[in-house]
């Protein structure tokens, strides 16, 4: 719909209720200002009454403006900005900064929390440590959701009595609370109480401590984490499985291709594009992975996970520069990631 | 031995007949069309020869062997979708080539045989190009192509030409018939289309809910309908139906009555053996003289809508009674709205139909 | 002769009319694995009915009747409906003590905080959708995009610097924050899925309405919004099961009194006051599980538009 036009809009200067241009510059200047100038909390304040002006200024503009679509969509961008992108430009703003010795007052450092969380003799392996625990998990666990993910979805592909209800029952661990199966895992996983121990008992004798061992913790929380969520790539592969045309396997039948054929060339391009969608999906979430580490084991044996680590640091004042630039560097992980899917998917769909 | 035979072939969907006893035969190198109006089990049919629905009595037998449990691959069967069915991931060429990698040949010997049949259907082009890239009438012209690589019993081709339009069916129709004459094979064709059967086929089979009304040749089901629904379907523009009472019969001249007017016309004699007096008589829009005065001979009827067709003109007329009459008249014999006609129908083209529909003949 | 059916055919894996079809074989299979792969659950399940006292037992109980001496006894418990009393009303009375668990309160602020700022999300998510949908910009698709890599965002990446917010601005432990929170959190998949849906509907009907002089406005509501009705339903429930079990935000942001479910359950894990009372907390899961689990089953159809963000559709 293109808008009607009504009045041109105003000059750079002059102070008029639509004019955002001039309300983004006043507003950036003054929030810049009150970052140096003043206490954290006031400067808060300060850019958030600058975003309101600058927000302000542009409704009154669309609306002026017959802007239909831009008052539609105000409001959600509104809560997203204030809730996702400023958070996100603050901490940004927050890892060039470190607090000073007395725990009061930040200083511009540039890039030396970056260094300092990466280099560092005393804070990098730690770091580094985390950062490979969590790539590790990401890989076993993801792996392990797209193996079980399609093997169900392959399960489920033909319609048979009961598919419904017996759907469902797999869809289940995916509906659970985090939370539910973290602590229920750790029961099954008990050595005295839990059932996996009482298997082993029976065999060998012998109490069977799951998470001794490094190995074993791992297992035990990827075990529960791809159990959770491989109903999750099911239903992205069973949604290619099932958006193949049937008459394209009836022409199969009529050609006479052989099982492994049809497959490969017919069935597989449809599910090709979701299968990356859930890796991609699969992955940035696994990076969130703390919930189950913290319910499992609380980082113990080698498990601790880079967003776990965040977490417990989140809470100390003097971290919360260095938890910053240690967000930013996963933000940089991810970012690398989603645009390594975006050009493998692209250059799929552009040489296929 | 390239047959196909289809004997009392039933298909039920619950209580629903989808076709019912269907009793059909086709020689090698014979194309038989499946003709009728949607939703007259043509297609249910064809499926069931391919073996892509499983028959519920009846017997199917291709090349001599009874197939009713196997399964469409082991049928030796070739078939072109409605919706082509092409395999949107692989090229014209490994579309083509698909059916061939069952008969372990050599890749060398693959790629003679996809070149040749590329070659008689003009898609040595677009070879390799996928078929979202190729236009409607090349991806037919792929779907027949991956049907005739191979050397199956038998042809089945599912609408073939109903996603075209009109000028590239017409060539199409041409092809297709070419290739078929030169492979020789038994050959079924589905279409809704009266003119594709016509063109196309030895003989056509003409289905309705689920039955075979008749089966002939395009000359004997345009010239012999056997019954109301086969003179109605067949023909363009559509057979004249009217619904009379026999009043007389004598020596082979029948006077038959209708809303208020007698006309005498000349028929068989199994006319005058009916049971019942309820007729219709059948009368095609080209079958026609106009005469100048009113006979006993002729039906009056005034003119009401005009339509030029060209070389041709159709004339909508009404009767007195009511009655609808179609004449088609040549360009150059005027009609005026209004205009009051005499019309005499062709003795060897009247058709006279009993009270059940079926046709009175000798 | 050539072979009349195959194995598969005989064994019901594969129907010989129908190529995407299976019989009783496929569905025993099929039974098989997902009853094993839902076996986890089920043991949750039938914790809740066991005492204290049963529910850590060597060797683990999970029969809740001997089968007419079938199973021996040391597998048997005697079942009990004690922990689902428990939750709501304010007594524990295993171990004769009365103890208050206060997971009605928890449950009441789960319910209200996920129904609220699902609402939230879904008023002003479905605006913002119908003006993507209506009045496209010229970079549609990358103001979509960014939205939706709004919530692909590990988390993690923000939860620092909202830390610091709420605590700077008072936030910490109130509805408000953690609504406005989850409000944010649903709105991309919330504009994701509607924007699908109102792109599905014909134009037709609008431009009619629209000639016959209908403002927007009254077009959206008496055109537009009833025909989504089955969208804006799964929207809500898909929501509503991604804020219900929300941990991580929840656990840092929610104070004695606005807790929600999920971090009461993990503080009594913890040793928070009542210790591992294993059987209530496998009610408690149950309950919680229960309306997902239903609303699911009845949507199974959307179920995928849901899980994708409304990317992709059947």
């Amino acid at each position: 719909m293109t808008p009607i036009t009504s009045a041109p809009p105003p000059a750079l200067f002059t102070p008029a209720p639509d004019n955002w241009k001039l309300a983004i510059l006043v507003g950036l200047a003054v929030a810049i200002l009150s970052m140096f100038a003043l206490p954290p909390a006031a400067s808060f304040w300060t850019t958030g009454a600058m975003a309101a002006m600058v927000a302000s200024a542009f409704v009154v503009n669309a609306y002026r403006r017959h802007y239909y679509g831009g008052l539609l969509v105000a409001p959600a961008i509104a809560v997203l900005f204030v809730m996702n992108i400023f958070p996100l430009l603050w901490s940004l703003g927050l890892s060039f900064f470190a607090y000073q010795s007395n725990q009061q007052t930040i200083r511009f450092v540039g890039l030396t929390n970056y260094t300092k969380v990466l280099t560092d003799s005393l804070k990098a392996p730690e770091n580094w440590a985390n950062l490979t625990n969590t790539a590790m998990f990401v890989v076993l666990t993801v792996t392990a959701q797209m193996i079980v993910g399609f093997l169900l979805a392959l399960m489920f592909s033909k319609q048979f009595p009961l598919r419904k209800y017996l759907l469902i029952l797999v869809l289940t661990p995916m509906m659970l609370s985090v939370v539910a199966a973290g602590v229920f895992f750790s029961y099954y996983y008990d050595p005295t109480f839990g059932l996996l121990s009482y298997f082993v008992r029976v065999f060998t004798g012998q109490q069977y401590i799951l998470m001794d061992n490094k190995a074993g913790a791992v297992a035990g929380i990827v075990f529960a984490d791809a159990w959770m969520w491989s109903p999750f790539v099911m239903l992205l592969v069973l949604a290619g499985l099932v958006s193949v045309p049937k008459y394209l396997y009836e022409a199969a039948a009529i050609d006479r291709v052989s099982g492994w054929r049809r497959f490969w060339s017919i069935t597989f391009p449809y599910i090709r594009g979701l299968l990356m969608l859930a890796l991609l999906f699969r992955t940035i979430e696994a990076f969130k992975m703390a919930d189950l580490v913290i319910l499992l084991t609380k980082g113990g044996n080698g498990t601790m996970t880079i967003s776990y680590h965040l977490i417990r640091i989140a809470n100390e004042q003097n971290k919360t520069s260095e938890g910053a630039a240690i967000s930013y560097i996963m933000l940089f992980i991810v970012i690398v990631l989603t645009n390594l899917y975006l050009y493998i998917a692209n250059r799929r769909t552009e040489g296929a | 031995m390239s047959t196909i035979e289809l004997k009392q072939a039933t298909k039920k969907y619950g209580d629903f007949v989808a076709a019912r006893d269907v009793d059909l035969s086709v020689k090698k190198g014979e194309v038989v069309c499946l003709l009728g109006p949607s939703g007259c089990g043509k297609t249910t049919t064809l499926r069931m020869i391919a073996g892509l629905e499983r028959i519920t009595s009846g017997e199917v037998i291709v090349a001599g062997q009874r197939m009713n449990d196997l399964p469409p691959e082991k049928r030796d069967i070739a078939m072109v979708f409605q919706f082509y069915a092409l395999y949107p991931a692989l090229t014209v060429g490994e579309n083509i080539a698909m059916p061939l990698h069952h008969e372990k040949i050599s890749a060398t010997e693959m790629k003679t045989r996809v070149d040749k049949v590329a070659e008689i259907l003009h898609l040595g082009s677009v070879l390799n190009r996928l078929p979202g890239q190729v236009s409607e009438g090349e991806k037919q012209r792929v779907a027949v192509a991956r049907a005739i690589v191979r050397d199956p019993n038998c042809f089945l081709f599912d609408e073939p030409l109903s996603r075209l339009d009109v000028e590239l069916r017409h060539s199409m129709r041409g092809q297709i018939k070419q290739v078929l004459s030169n492979l020789s094979k038994a050959t079924v064709i589905v279409t809704h289309d009266q003119l594709e059967a016509l063109t196309m086929a030895d003989r056509i089979a003409i289905m309705k809910d689920g039955i075979i009304e008749q089966v002939g040749t395009p000359h004997e089901v345009f010239a012999k309908p056997a019954n109301v629904f086969v003179g109605s379907f067949i023909g363009t523009p559509q057979m004249n139906l009217v619904e009379a009472k026999l009043s007389d019969f004598d020596k082979g001249k029948a006077v038959v009555s209708f809303n208020g007017q007698d006309i005498e016309i000349t028929t068989n004699e199994r006319v005058g053996k009916l049971s019942s007096p309820k007729i219709t008589i059948g009368i095609r829009p080209r079958a026609f003289t106009a005469e100048s005065k009113a006979n006993k001979e002729n039906i009056q009827a005034v003119a009401e809508l005009i339509e030029p067709m060209g070389a041709e003109t159709l004339v909508h007329a009404r009767t007195k009674g009511g009655n609808d009459i179609r004449v088609v008249v040549p360009r150059e014999k005027r009609v005026k709205v209004g205009e009051a006609l005499h019309l005499r129908p062709d003795a060897a083209q009247t058709h006279v139909f009993g009270e059940d529909g079926k046709a009175v003949r000798l | 002769m050539a072979e009349v059916t195959s194995i598969w055919e005989k064994l019901g894996f594969r129907k010989a009319s129908g190529v995407s079809e299976a019989g009783w074989g496929q569905t025993l299979f099929a039974g098989l694995i997902s009853l094993i792969y839902f076996l986890p659950v089920l043991l949750i399940i039938i914790t809740s009915f066991k005492l204290q006292t049963e529910a850590l037992s060597i060797p683990p109980k999970f029969m809740p009747t001997n089968l007419f001496g079938l199973i021996p006894d040391a597998y048997v418990f005697s079942p009990t409906l004690e922990n689902y009393t428990s939750v709501f009303s304010r007594a524990m009375t295993s171990g004769g003590v009365a103890e208050n668990t206060g997971f009605d309160r928890y449950f009441f602020n789960s319910i209200m905080i996920a129904s609220v700022s699902v609402l939230l999300a879904l008023v002003i998510g479905t605006l913002a959708a119908f003006g993507f949908s209506r009045y496209p910009l010229k970079g549609n698709d990358t103001y979509l995009f960014v939205i939706l890599t709004t919530r692909m965002l590990p988390a993690i990446v923000v939860i620092i610097p909202i830390i610091l917010m709420f605590r700077v601005a008072g936030l910490s432990g109130s509805y408000l924050g953690i609504i406005m929170l989850y409000t944010a959190f649903n709105l991309p998949f919330t504009i994701w899925m509607m924007k699908s849906f109102f792109d599905e509907l014909s134009l037709d009907v609008e431009d009619a309405a629209r000639l016959d002089g209908s403002s927007g406005l009254k077009v959206f509501f008496k055109i537009c919004l009833p025909q989504v009705l089955a969208g804006l339903a799964a929207t809500f429930v898909f929501g509503l099961i991604l804020t219900w079990n929300e941990f991580l935000f929840a656990l840092l942001l929610t104070g004695i009194d606005t807790r929600t479910v999920p971090v009461a359950m993990s503080q009594a894990v913890a040793g928070g006051g009542i210790g591992v009372l294993w059987g209530l907390l496998a009610a408690i899961e149950t309950l919680f599980l229960i309306p997902v689990f239903f609303v699911t089953f009845f949507l199974q159809d959307h179920l995928l538009r849901g899980v994708t963000f409304g990317t992709v559709k059947r």
